[in-house]
């Protein structure tokens, strides 16, 4: 293909006469981080459903690239299996038991949770449940993740740690990122590129690139001059103090 | 749990147990009930001892827990299956779930006639009516265990290929255990109260029977015995049922 | 993961319950007990008969004692707590042959379950108690008060109601309730009844306990008097004639022996009942005659009378003959005591 990792053409979804999203047309580069952010009820989680497949759209074209793994808002893991436990389920295509284990232990390094891996899910911070997720969505074959506003229910703080680990990750493990979320910080500091999504019927109303090398800062100017423009894209801010053209 | 806890544990339900027996001497002593309506801790004590000597008590008490172990253990084998199958499948539910229903809410003593009818005196009917006790029960708790399994599980399942039984067996099935281990809890400790009636009236052996026999006789003495065994045993079924909640992978539903 | 501690756990569970079974059924000792006494007890007839722990029932087990060593049919008593379960077993056709009260019999014959009397169970046996405090000399003088009766169907209630009669009480002056004959005395010594009609020994315990007294024995209302009688499928006497021959001949032969040998029925018949051999005992002896075993033969008159009784008061709803109800053709021409010894 064409180097998309993801590809959308004319993705229409209607639930009865409740038009959610129309004709929604979109295409994701391999190994490239998209966040798509829109007013709460746009039709974010029905956009990630169809990505993920776990809905079919009602007329349109997914396709999709390699192996899609999704992480959840919260409690995605399963309470009743161990964080090694929990990451082998990524890793179910290796039959090999050292290989496996191999890996788990890996991808435990990876996301620092050396010593944790027989510690149960109800066992760790929130922040670390969600490090979890990421592991077991990252391990194995994955080519395209999926995240579900991964972050939003950890405080404040442990969001912000969250998203330099997760950039880290990303560095140490490439792969092409699809977030969808209401933060628009979170967007901005993390994607390369931002779609702001429409009212129902969803269309994409606007999109921003940000050419800035991960990790980067919350305050780095030209972050902070993103959220400003999806700000006032939204409404939410007025447009007038930065006056740059839509694409940098 | 810290030390002084564990030893308050221990110490605070011995002294409630002895202050119970305080006043049971205190009111046999004051005389206002007849010797054969309220009789003496030590003419229980004394029955006891002789109930052990003719090694009627263990008898008995090993015919109610056989009793009570197959028609429990029957129930949770075909109760859990079928509360399962009717969690998972809406027509499953729409159709059995008010026949569930009404038969739950049928005391099992009503069937007693017809446990003896169908299956004599002995320990078919026991088993038989604690079956039916405990069945219905387990079917519906594991039925809304199932239902109450949050949405994300199956579909985590599904992204990483859990489908079809072995869904079943390694998300559906581990998610309700914690209802689950409470809900045979529950039913235990039912089946437990059932058999003891069911011998009442159907039995030639057990517990209940021993129950009956007593007062048959007119042995107040080994009805508190008796009395006194049926509730230490309840006790301990159960404290052996809370030793589930141990394992490592059901801990999480304790917990939070 | 789950499924080793699952397993674990099921593997436990099915250790225990084959651990009780065995405990319960001890296979090794029935194993041990077939090769000991092949020879005597399995090689003779075997008939299980339903009784209830009361000395209206005495001959039952007293039967069952005599037969442990006999050469004769093996006759194993089965004691049962409460009427409705033995109707329940012969109905289902687990057991064949019961003793049980009068009417009751009735009521099963006109159901249409196919059982005859053979024989008596006692005569006499039942007492009218009052409470001690209650200065009653007759019914008349217990109008307004509690009575407690075992059952509808019994006996009991049929002569209470003909003597209210005789008395000319009627039948509204006096609240009847149905108890369980053990919980009598206690009801009695507790006030919450005044007087009960009961066969023994639930009447002699509230004597013994000191709570109540006589006010009528059976015997003083209608001489003697009937309850329960000896019941038998039509199947068993169709299949096993000569068995119930030896039933019938065994129990009579038991009462006589029980008539002459009272201490020793006591001692014989305690156990059985698991009850206190001292009120059994009092029973059989306070006065003597408070209970009778002798004159077992079911007449057509006295089961008549019975039988219109209850057609009366509506316990039968139609009338039944005497000559379907009762076969005497079982009873021994000679009855000589049974050959029992008591250590």
């Amino acid at each position: 293909m064409n180097g998309n990792a993801l590809e959308l053409k004319k993705l229409s979804r209607s639930f009865g006469t409740l038009d959610v999203l129309r004709e929604l047309s979109l295409e994701i580069k391999s190994g490239e981080f998209v966040a798509v952010v829109g007013p709460s009820g746009c039709g974010k989680t029905t956009l990630l459903n169809l990505l993920s497949g776990y809905d079919q759209p009602s007329s349109g074209v997914i396709t999709r690239e390699g192996q899609v793994r999704m992480v959840y808002q919260q409690d995605g893991l399963f309470p009743w299996l161990t964080v090694a436990e929990n990451i082998a389920l990524g890793l179910r295509q290796i039959k090999n038991e050292m290989e496996r284990t191999r890996q788990i232990n890996e991808m435990v390094r990876l996301i620092r949770l050396e010593g944790f891996e027989r510690h149960y899910p109800h066992q760790l911070s929130g922040g670390m449940r969600q490090r979890v997720e990421l592991a077991r969505a990252l391990a194995g074959e994955a080519d395209i993740l999926l995240l579900d506003e991964p972050f939003s229910a950890l405080d404040y703080l442990t969001r912000l740690r969250m998203r330099q680990e997760l950039a880290r990750i990303l560095h140490e493990r490439p792969l092409t990122v699809a977030l969808v979320t209401h933060d628009i910080e979170e967007a901005a500091q993390l994607a390369d590129r931002v779609i702001v999504l429409s009212e129902r019927p969803a269309q994409v109303r606007s999109e921003f690139w940000i050419e800035v090398p991960r990790p980067r800062d919350l305050t780095h100017p030209k972050v902070v001059n993103a959220i400003h423009r999806v700000l006032a894209e939204m409404g939410i801010e007025k447009d007038s103090e930065f006056t740059l053209s839509k694409t940098t | 749990m810290n030390q002084s806890q564990t030893a308050k544990s221990i110490f605070l339900p011995l002294a409630v147990v002895a202050a119970m027996i305080a006043l049971w001497v205190v009111v046999y002593a004051s005389g206002a009930f007849h010797e054969s309506a309220f009789p003496s801790p030590l003419a229980v004590l004394r029955g006891f001892g002789e109930e052990m000597r003719n090694g009627r008590l263990i008898n008995d008490l090993i015919t109610s827990l056989f009793r009570v172990s197959c028609g429990f253990g029957l129930a949770v084998l075909l109760g859990i299956p079928m509360g399962l199958w009717v969690g998972l499948k809406l027509g499953a539910r729409l159709a059995f779930l008010p026949i569930i229903n009404f038969f739950r809410n049928l005391s099992p003593l009503a069937w007693m006639p017809f446990a003896i009818l169908w299956f004599g005196v002995g320990d078919a009917p026991a088993i038989f009516l604690i079956f039916l006790a405990a069945i219905f029960p387990v079917i519906l708790a594991t039925m809304a265990a199932v239902a109450n399994i949050p949405t994300v599980y199956f579909r985590v399942a599904q992204d990483y290929g859990l489908v079809g039984l072995e869904q079943l067996t390694q998300v559906t099935v581990p998610a309700i255990m914690p209802q689950l281990i409470t809900t045979l809890r529950v039913t235990a400790g039912l089946s437990w109260l059932v058999v003891v009636a069911a011998e009442m009236i159907a039995g030639r052996d057990g517990l209940g029977f021993a129950v009956m026999d007593s007062r048959n006789g007119l042995r107040t003495d080994l009805l508190v015995v008796e009395m006194i065994v049926i509730g230490l045993i309840g006790i301990v079924i159960d404290r052996l049922l809370v030793q589930l909640t141990r394992i490592p992978s059901v801990r999480w539903g304790y917990e939070r | 993961m789950l499924r080793s501690p699952i397993a674990k756990i099921l593997l436990g569970v099915i250790v225990v319950i084959a651990l009780l079974g065995l405990l319960r059924y001890r296979p090794w000792q029935s194993s041990k007990n077939a090769a000991t006494t092949n020879e005597t007890a399995d090689a003779r007839p075997q008939l299980n008969v339903g009784y209830l722990p009361v000395t209206c029932h005495l001959t039952c087990p007293v039967t069952d004692f005599a037969t442990q060593t006999s050469k004769d049919t093996r006759f194993e008593s089965q004691r049962f707590t409460d009427f409705p379960t033995v109707v329940e077993s012969i109905k289902s056709g687990r057991l064949d042959a019961t003793f049980m009260i009068a009417p009751l019999a009735m009521k099963l014959r006109e159901q249409g379950v196919p059982v005859k009397i053979l024989y008596l169970g006692h005569r006499d046996g039942s007492t009218v108690m009052v409470r001690e405090d209650l200065p009653a000399k007759d019914l008349r003088d217990l109008r307004g008060k509690t009575f407690a009766i075992p059952s509808k169907y019994s006996n009991q209630n049929l002569v209470i109601h003909k003597l209210m009669e005789d008395q000319g009480v009627k039948a509204e002056e006096i609240r009847f309730v149905e108890m369980p004959p053990p919980d009598m005395p206690g009801a009695l010594a507790a006030k919450a009844i005044d007087a009960y009609f009961v066969g023994e020994p639930h009447a002699a315990k509230a004597e013994l306990d000191g709570s109540g007294r006589v006010l009528y024995h059976a015997k003083d209302i209608w001489p003697h008097f009937i309850s329960c009688v000896l019941v038998v499928t039509e199947k068993l006497i169709r299949e096993r004639p000569e068995v119930v021959r030896d039933l019938v001949r065994g129990i009579a032969e038991s009462g006589e022996w029980a008539e002459t040998h009272r201490l020793e029925a006591a001692k014989v018949a305690a156990p059985y009942f698991r009850q206190d051999e001292k009120v059994v005992r009092y029973v059989l002896t306070q006065p003597p005659d408070r209970v009778s075993y002798r004159m077992l033969t079911p007449s057509d008159e006295d089961m008549q009378q019975i039988h219109d009784m209850a057609l009366k008061s509506h316990i039968l709803e139609k009338p039944i003959e005497m000559k379907d109800l009762i076969d005497r053709s079982f009873i021994p021409k000679e009855i000589k005591a049974a050959p029992i010894s008591v250590q």
